[in-house]
């Protein structure tokens, strides 16, 4: 593959590298995408060192969601607050 | 609840985009809402019969999401007051809507509802929410600093990795809030735009801007301490 062939290669697969990851329902790659975009993964050392950083990016902060969970006392409160209001509601 | 707004009746509860990205304009169904019955006009006990099929619909579509509203509403004000504050009147709102909602996607009705909640509100608005510049690059000090750090918050952002707090603090808040949104919130892209009120392609961009910002700086700080 010629240099610049290898370099839009590159360019279409950093594109897509991330929605690849999410796999997201809204932003989906294509079955020919996905295929296109492996293939390139398993010869582009580059390519494949990014789509690693991002999945340890994606691990790291994923970590943190454990630390930003509301205190049960605080969502038993706002719950409570809501039947409060329901039932003023129903009076 | 440490705070005292209360949305008026009739206020906007909103369109909003299903999980698919769907523009969704809530009361504007032909159908009824599965999740809350039609009553017959006359009988007697036609208020009660309302009051219950509310009470119901409540606790099936609302309750249920009440943590990931605290969650996501932590993200947008900066701290668990003002979370608990916009999310009690988030509720408020989605229980005076309720009638109005197909049944159809609650997540993203509630979160349409919080935005709404949150701009309409005399909070302090962060301005990733204002802001129209394009950049990454954080130049507003208030990522996450609406109010100073407790000793204890401290300590476990040094757990989490100094580097990567660093990192993500240094990006506008604009691209920090939908990377925190999706990848500690663990929204979808199409939630995200609900709750900011941007288009998913907004999100997906934003998003990956951030993360390559933080490779490019994570990466940049390795090879200094190398």
């Amino acid at each position: 593959m010629s240099t610049l062939s290898t370099m839009w290669t590159c360019h279409w697969a950093g594109r897509r590298i991330q929605r690849y990851l999410d796999a997201d329902p809204a932003a989906p790659l294509t079955a020919q995408e996905a295929h296109r975009l492996h293939r390139h993964l398993a010869t582009c050392a580059k390519c494949a060192s990014a789509a690693e950083d991002f999945r340890g990016l994606r691990r790291a902060l994923a970590t943190w969601s454990q630390h930003r969970t509301p205190d049960p006392q605080l969502a038993a409160r706002v719950r409570d607050t809501a039947r409060q209001l329901i039932a003023e509601d129903a009076g | 609840m440490t705070g005292g707004r209360r949305p008026g009746h009739g206020e906007d509860v909103g369109s909003h985009r299903t999980p698919e990205g769907r523009r969704h304009d809530v009361g504007k169904e032909a159908t009824k809402p599965p999740g809350f019955p039609t009553v017959t006009p006359g009988l007697n006990d036609a208020a009660t019969t309302n009051q219950a099929a509310r009470t119901r619909a409540f606790a099936q579509h609302v309750e249920p999401e009440i943590d990931v509203l605290l969650r996501v509403a932590r993200t947008l004000t900066g701290s668990w007051a003002d979370a608990e504050d916009l999310v009690q009147d988030t509720l408020i709102r989605a229980y005076r809507g309720l009638e109005s909602f197909d049944g159809a996607h609650p997540r993203a009705w509630l979160l349409t509802i919080l935005r709404n909640t949150n701009i309409n509100s005399h909070r302090r608005q962060r301005p990733d929410l204002l802001d129209a510049d394009d950049s990454p690059e954080r130049h507003t000090p208030a990522f996450g600093a609406t109010s100073t750090p407790s000793p204890e918050q401290t300590v476990t952002d040094r757990e989490l990795g100094e580097d990567l707090q660093r990192a993500v603090a240094a990006l506008d808040p604009k691209f920090s809030t939908v990377l925190l949104l999706v990848d500690v919130d663990d929204l979808t892209y199409s939630e995200v735009a609900d709750v900011l009120g941007i288009a998913v392609g907004t999100v997906t961009s934003r998003l990956s801007r951030a993360r390559k910002r933080l490779r490019h700086d994570l990466n940049a700080n390795a090879r200094r301490s190398s």
